[in-house]
């Protein structure tokens, strides 16, 4: 039983995509998307539900999805009328279904009274004359047998369930034979797709096609629609194709001979038939295509069986539309219509098990691991050659440079692999909306943009934190009451957007409501309530916004479960900022406050600069860079007894000797011997970090410290330097942070506890 | 007495879950040669390519319906006389009806049983060895 076990993980897999395509297509329908297609994915979302948890015996989620789909069924053949607010009620029962679902995988429980009070909502719909209300139904319908009981009962499944006379067809094989023999079995349709190595070894494909004659009569179709125009032709390319029809009695072999001497120098495709199997396809499709059910069968003139022209069939990998076969003339229109559209979709979202592979996750990190591994033997190879001196402009070197190019181009693609778009994370969101607005009484509708942004996998299993943190507190604080709405004009539904796109290099999640946006009065005033700041400060409106991100600071009067979950904005600013992100806040009054979250791509690779500090190598996240510089004596500032600023422009930053802080030094050289690097930490803070040179930019491969070694203060990762020496990355907040701490007067102790 | 293991089948059933199930069943049976399709155009695809003797479909599918296959392999000579079993639930009593009229062999309500299904593929081609 064993193989059942597995079946069953297979289920719960496919539920979850089940249950998604639910929300999809009710969301859909809840913005006024009221086709059939919609609706009917939808009816078989849970149709199947229902099916597969029939299979495993799976009571409580059969009949509840029985009743789901009993409702679906009645709005799918028009009886109950598709509305808005019907598919508002059929979203909260999705969650219930959703709930059902993880109960029978052993995952938390189902609240039974308000799943039944869920199944007496959708009976109501679909007899709305019968039933009163949803509240007081659940008293009639306790004693109503269950409906439809979903046999378990394997006596129960003989020919007279369905209630009328049925008399099984019965078949022989042999007939079956005999009508195969209908496809010819001398007819081959071979396709050739010569590769430019072909014709450099001095082969010709007007040879193959005369030695394919000799085995019987051919007609060979010359497919040469990937021909480019003259200016863009190279001449040494294979551009055309042939599909060749061949009568043979010989057999495969034989044509397998034909092509023994160009074995591997071209693409070779036999089959046994007619027609490629599109034409044939494309026929049958229009032929049935007609919604007049009975005519289709009688009138089919058995278009198929006329002997196809062969010589005019597609060749299956040409662009070029097919040209359809001339017996069913009337079917050559909407043949490569009909054929088309499926086509796309297919691409789009490969069935299941069909091109679709699955691989352990653990395989392709190995196999991340790697190439990073590749990268870094790249590029001390590289440095190797440097330093024997050979010209760049020698074949030893350009041959370098091209394993670099492919390097690069091998990590893209391998780490392609493991991005994923961020439609995983956001498919749980809706749900999360209604749930937050019904708690807290506001009316939410969520919008969501670019849910096929990819980023790596990494990234992604952090990502469902904090945009859970922002769409509460969207929700929570940023939308107003109903009526506080109604009464500032605005729609009573607030909509929340939640967004998600790349910029510059790295994935930037918004999360944008239409409330009311901070009333930054108030937070100043906790703000120095708290104690958090000084109350003469002086803050731009920004400044104040992100005021909300400081530890220990709450809007809310009294703690609301909603929002926080006993979680600040600090903890999730912090959490954050470990991954390399930063968060923040911008409102405009009576408008509404966006969520800006970035985080980079992957936490599998850093752009960095590598430094010198007091003899050893660093790496600077590119990032956190500004801009470097080397400071000339009139700007550097003494300040207190051992700290100094920079003057950078019109502002003062507080000067760090990275040596000093990471204890490689017990004295700072002066500033102006070495290079100055102006960083900016996540919450916007600025320090010009003193390092004594340059090396230059480098992509690193990010290797953990804590995993091989432990955690170090002032040092986010290490990494493997071209020449094989371990460098460390510096963690830039840290190091601002650590001076800091240390320094005994801070210049100004408002503005550094607002950052 | 045909031999199960000498009859090729077709699964078609856009739930992977059911394919897998159906498959399990079809091999508990004695059956060897078995493929799948996710959806009608797939499975008309695969049986253009290659005949099968027993189609087992769901009916619910997206792109082309079980009825839509079914019609199409009816109309298609070489392919005519394939045994269609159909899949389907309970409260489709309607649809079994329109099938028949199109020439299906046997339904099966689902879920059903490993002896449900033999049985139903035996009142098509006889007892199984």
């Amino acid at each position: 039983m064993d193989e059942l076990e597995a079946i069953k993980v297979t289920f719960f897999q496919e539920c979850e995509e089940l249950l998604a395509d639910l929300e999809g297509g009710l969301l859909a329908m809840q913005e006024g998307v009221g086709d059939i297609e919609t609706v009917n994915a939808v009816f078989r979302a849970v149709h199947s539900i229902k099916g597969g948890a029939g299979a495993f015996g799976l009571e409580p989620l059969v009949r509840f999805a029985h009743v789901f789909e009993t409702l679906l069924d009645a709005v799918r053949s028009g009886e109950v009328p598709n509305t808005v607010d019907l598919a508002a009620v059929m979203l909260r029962a999705s969650d219930v279904l959703a709930d059902h679902v993880s109960a029978a995988r052993g995952l938390g429980d189902v609240d039974m009274a308000a799943s039944a009070a869920m199944a007496d909502e959708l009976k109501a719909w679909t007899d709305p004359s019968a039933a009163p209300p949803p509240a007081a139904v659940a008293a009639e319908t306790v004693d109503a047998p269950p409906p439809a009981p979903v046999a378990a009962d394997p006596d129960a499944l003989d020919d007279d369930d369905l209630g009328f006379d049925f008399q099984p067809m019965t078949i022989s094989i042999d007939a079956q034979a005999a009508d195969a023999e209908l496809i010819p079995t001398n007819v081959w349709t071979v396709s050739i797709r010569p590769k430019s190595d072909l014709y450099r070894k001095a082969n010709e494909t007007a040879l193959l096609l005369r030695e394919l004659s000799r085995l019987g009569p051919i007609v060979a179709t010359m497919d040469d629609s990937a021909l480019p125009t003259l200016e863009f032709l190279d001449a040494e390319a294979a551009y055309v194709t042939w599909s060749v029809r061949v009568e043979t009695d010989d057999g495969e072999e034989a044509i397998r001979e034909v092509f023994e001497f160009v074995d591997g120098d071209c693409e070779l495709d036999i089959v046994r038939g007619e027609a490629p199997v599109e034409a044939a396809l494309a026929n049958l499709l229009s032929a049935i295509e007609p919604p007049a059910p009975q005519a289709a069968v009688q009138a089919a003139p058995e278009p198929v069986a006329e002997p196809a022209p062969v010589a005019s069939a597609p060749e299956p990998v040409a662009e070029a539309p097919p040209p359809v076969v001339a017996a069913a003339p009337a079917a050559v229109a909407a043949a490569p219509a009909a054929a088309a559209p499926a086509k796309v979709t297919q691409a789009d979202v490969p069935g299941p098990g069909q091109s679709v592979i699955r691989v352990d996750p653990e395989r392709i990190d190995r196999l991340i691991d790697l190439v990073g591994e590749l990268v870094i033997n790249q590029a001390m190879l590289a440095q190797r050659v440097g330093e024997y001196g050979i010209a760049p402009s020698s074949n030893l070197a350009m041959g370098l440079d091209e394993l670099e190019q492919l390097t690069r181009e091998i990590q893209d693609s391998v780490m392609a692999i493991r991005a994923q778009p961020v439609k995983s994370v956001f498919q749980r969101m809706p749900r999360l909306v209604r749930e937050v607005a019904n708690m807290t009484g506001k009316q939410a509708r969520l919008v969501m943009d670019g849910e096929n942004t990819e980023v790596d996998k990494t990234v992604i299993e952090r990502l469902s934190d904090p945009i859970t943190h922002m769409l509460r507190n969207a929700i929570d604080h940023g939308l107003e009451s109903p009526e506080e709405r109604r009464a500032a004009g605005k729609n009573p539904e607030g909509v929340v957007r939640l967004a998600a796109l790349h910029r510059s290099g790295r994935i930037v999640i918004e999360v944008q409501d239409d409330g009311k946006g901070i009333n930054r009065e108030r937070v100043f005033s906790i703000a120095v309530k708290k104690g958090l700041i000084s109350p003469d400060v002086q803050l731009t409106d920004e400044e104040i916004d992100n005021l909300i991100f400081l530890p220990g600071f709450s809007t809310a009067d009294k703690i609301s479960d909603v929002s926080g979950r006993g979680v600040g904005m600090d903890v999730v600013k912090r959490s954050v900022q470990a991954l390399g992100g930063r968060i923040s806040i911008t409102s405009r009054p009576g408008l509404g406050s966006t969520f800006t979250l970035s985080l980079p791509l992957t936490l599998a690779v850093l752009d960095g600069m590598v430094v010198d500090v007091a003899g050893e190598t660093l790496v600077v996240p590119l990032a956190a860079i500004v801009e470097s510089l080397r400071p000339k004596a009139e700007e550097v500032r003494p300040l207190g007894p051992v700290g100094s600023v920079l003057a950078v422009r019109d502002s003062f930053v507080p000067l760090i000797d990275v040596g000093l802080a990471l204890g490689y030094r017990n004295t700072s050289p002066s500033p102006t011997e070495g290079v100055v690097l102006l960083v900016e930490g996540e919450d916007g803070s600025r320090a010009a970090l003193v390092a004594d040179a340059i090396h230059g930019q480098r992509q690193v491969v990010i290797k953990s410290l804590e995993q091989n070694y432990q955690q170090v203060e002032g040092v986010a990762a290490a990494t493997i330097l071209g020449d094989g020496r371990v460098a460390l990355i510096l963690d830039v907040d840290a190091v601002i942070n650590l001076r800091r701490r240390e320094s005994p007067r801070p210049t100004e102790p408002s503005l550094i506890a607002a950052e | 007495m045909p031999q199960a293991s000498s009859i090729s089948v077709l699964v078609v059933d856009d739930q992977l879950t059911m394919r897998a199930l159906i498959r399990n069943a079809l091999q508990q049976i004695g059956f060897k040669d078995v493929r799948e399709a996710p959806d009608g155009e797939e499975a008309l695809k695969s049986l253009l390519a290659k005949p099968a003797n027993l189609v087992i479909s769901d009916f619910n599918m997206p792109k082309m319906d079980g009825l839509a296959l079914l019609r199409a392999v009816r109309s298609h000579p070489p392919i005519r006389q394939t045994a269609f079993v159909m899949l389907t639930g309970r409260a489709d009593r309607e649809l079994v009806q329109r099938a028949v009229q199109f020439g299906v062999n046997n339904y099966c309500v689902k879920p059903f049983t490993v002896q449900g299904l033999k049985e139903k593929i035996e009142q098509v081609f006889g007892q199984l060895t």
